[in-house]
């Protein structure tokens, strides 16, 4: 099989099996890799309604066929479970260099089952795969973590990812960290790796990933690295400031989430904004594995020395939501999520949520006894927190829970800025109608990177959509971008390699590299089916779709209070209709017998 | 007097992250930066966001959108992220 390695490598933590099986062809046709055929085993393989911390769970690395080839930004894997945040599908994406090593390791896929009687982890070196005793790093932050591991490994260019504190206290918001400072971040993938005892898999391999049709997929991929290096986004902006480029423009739009999404204008953005950043703490520049953008930024400040990021979505989780303007604080709490092996988003989402339920008076200071009061624009409280969050340790225990299971433990669960309880990233949608409906129909929870509607609504790439319209033709695009990021996801690239590149792009090389001959149409039509095997997956983990799409009350009912979007609520109720039509499900949701007979899914629903 | 914002690698161009032009329209407004900083033209080619109070002058009228004293316009060369 050309661009994958037609392996699966499945460990049994239980019972300490470890088995390596075929990759079936057929599966990868339909449903590419990496995202898609994660979730297609996932569904086959565990009841969705199981507990996520429950052995019965199972945790799956899953690269796709351009992870690890030249392609530009072929680094990325996804790590896809069922979520302890939402309850449903997770699947996080993360880059830096594991992915690859995985498969030059030999494997797409490593599947971890059940529940070790201890702290381990995996190691791999090619064939040899062995489950060791990680009771001496249990406890053990992630830098430290990653250092230990390398040296035992006895090989440097090893590549680890691993868990820190949070995921080892099964903080429902916990991440895997790769490459220390890359995460896959999102939906508490961390916490369940730390429900199975498992402390990190550390990965080396000497293989290589067979193409195609070699010549062409140079040629091929030479052509799309020239588009990204002249598209002044991926070959300029992006590279010379970071993905912090966008807290000044997403602020000028009025749509820069402030205050727990009270106002979405921050007064203090100009100091936190990408420029900033770049002119006080970036050292340089850091790409991942074959990426030719390199957004990736390492960064210095004294307090903790050389670190990466923080990214625009750090930035504004522990920035402007929580009202802090001083981006040394933002830059160190940063450094400690990623320590304590933390997703930033959700982390800055319910401090965010406690601060606006301190300030109306719902949480007590008695509470939190002498730790520092929940005021928003106190920096204090974020250093405080993070550590507090990440052990379990007095309030942080409730934090850890989510801003949902918090907000709704007062009996306030409209103050969690969150979709299906998982946090919502740095978009106030009530100044993006688009970008509201992918928060709301997002399979894995509130989220950006399921269809990027800022994209048009905002930067005007590639079309210039008005932000406020919710026509057909909105819906249509909405659907466009869930089903290419699904293709995008599932191939092993980079989400920001879109701003480039189109449709065909994609198709060219994933033809190139597996020698498939698919149409530009029928890559999107297995984007399509991953978006719907996740929709069932959903479905019978107990998805109520008039219940679960939809968005916190607050973008609803309560207009934007100043601002270019002032007086705007998100009109979600006309839009959502018609976003159901063109995905052929019915008026409430659910996908129709004809659309699953369609993409071949009728058998798994 | 209308207050221009510019961002990212505009201030490099520009040396300074706002100044105050005198101009009726959107377009007039970019002829007159043009002239003073001929490398802005060459950078907002590639496309750009220009907003007036916020509101992106695409669905507004676009290059004939009308400025009055003390309106903010923003330039931002093409940015992204996410
Ligand atoms: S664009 Fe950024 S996140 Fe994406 S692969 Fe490159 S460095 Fe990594």
């Amino acid at each position: 099989m050309f661009g994958y390695m037609g392996k699966i490598l499945r460990v049994n933590l239980t019972t300490g099996e470890i088995k390596v099986e075929e990759l079936k062809e057929e599966d990868a046709k339909e449903f590419i890799g990496g995202r898609g055929l994660a979730t297609k085993l996932l569904l086959e393989e565990i009841d969705p309604k199981v507990d996520p911390f429950s052995p019965e769970n199972k945790l799956i690395f899953a690269t796709g066929p351009l992870t690890g080839t030249t392609a530009p930004t072929g680094g990325r894997y996804m790590v896809v479970t069922k979520s302890p945040l939402t309850g449903f599908i997770a699947s996080s994406n993360s880059g830096g260099f594991f992915g690859p090593e995985l498969k030059f390791a030999g494997y797409d896929f490593l599947i971890v089952e059940g529940k070790a009687d201890h702290p381990v982890y995996i190691s791999i070196k090619d064939e040899d795969v062995e489950i060791k005793d990680a009771s001496h790093l249990w406890g053990k932050r992630v830098g430290e973590t990653t250092d230990k591991l390398l040296e035992e490994f006895g090989d440097k260019k090893a590549r680890v990812a691993c868990i820190g504190p949070a995921g080892e206290k099964l903080v429902r918001f916990a991440n895997i960290m790769n490459d220390k400072h890359r995460a896959a971040g999102r939906s508490g993938v961390g916490a369940v790796m730390g429900s199975k005892n498992l402390k990190a898999v550390v990965v080396r391999g000497t293989k290589q990933v067979e193409l195609a049709d070699k010549e062409k997929f140079m040629s091929v991929v030479k052509e799309k690295i020239k588009k990204i290096k002249e598209n002044p986004i991926t070959g300029g902006g992006l590279p010379q400031y970071g993905t912090a480029v966008l807290v000044n423009i997403i602020n000028e739009n009025g749509l820069y989430p402030t205050y727990n999404f009270q106002t979405g204008v921050f007064k203090y953005a100009y100091e936190q904004s990408g420029e900033a950043l770049a002119a006080k703490y970036l050292v340089r520049n850091h790409p991942c594995f074959a990426c030719p953008i390199g957004c990736g930024r390492v960064s210095y400040h004294p307090a903790v020395g050389i670190t990466e990021g923080p990214e625009y979505e750090s930035i504004w989780a522990l920035g402007a939501t929580c009202g802090i303007n001083d981006l040394a604080s933002i830059v160190i709490a940063n450094h400690l999520c990623d320590e304590f092996g933390l997703d930033t988003i959700s982390t800055g989402g319910t401090l965010a949520a406690a601060m606006e339920l301190y300030e109306k008076g719902i949480i007590k200071q008695e509470e939190l006894g002498d730790a520092p009061p929940l005021r928003f624009g106190n920096s204090e409280v974020l250093h405080y927190y993070i550590e507090k969050i990440a052990l379990r340790e007095g309030f942080g225990d409730k934090l850890a829970e989510g801003s949902y299971r918090l907000a709704e433990s007062y009996g306030h669960p409209e103050y969690s800025m969150s979709v299906k309880k998982q946090e919502l990233p740095a978009y106030d949608p009530r100044g993006a109608e688009g970008h509201g409906v992918t928060y709301a129909t997002s399979n894995r929870g509130g989220c950006h990177v399921r269809g990027y509607m800022i994209s048009p609504e905002i930067l005007g790439v590639p079309v210039k959509l008005d932000p406020h319209d919710v026509s057909e033709e909105k819906a249509k695009w909405v659907k466009i971008f869930q089903d290419l990021t699904a293709v995008i996801d599932s191939s092993g690239l980079c989400l920001f390699t879109s701003f480039a590149l189109g449709a065909d792009d994609y198709a060219e090389m994933l033809n190139a590299a597996t020698g498939f001959d698919y149409t530009t149409d029928e890559w999107l039509k297995a984007g399509e089916r991953v978006w719907n095997i996740e929709r069932i997956f959903n479905l019978k983990a107990g998805l109520v779709p008039e219940k679960d799409d939809t968005l916190p009350k607050r973008f609803l009912e309560e207009p934007m209070p100043e601002g270019p979007n002032k007086g705007h609520v998100v009109k979600l109720h006309e839009i959502l209709p018609k976003y159901y039509k063109l995905r052929g499900w019915d008026e409430k949701g659910y996908p129709t017998e004809e659309k699953l007979k369609e993409l071949g899914l009728d058998k798994y629903y | 007097m209308v207050k221009v914002r510019v961002f990212a690698t505009l201030r490099g161009i520009v040396g300074k992250s706002e100044l105050e032009v005198q101009a009726d329209t959107v377009g007039e407004l970019l002829e007159k930066l043009y002239n003073e900083y001929p490398k802005m033209k060459k950078e907002l080619e590639k496309g750009a966001v220009i907003l007036v109070n916020g509101k992106n002058i695409e669905h507004l009228e676009k290059l004939n959108t009308k400025l009055k004293d003390g309106d903010v316009v923003s330039i931002f060369p093409p940015v992204g992220g996410g």
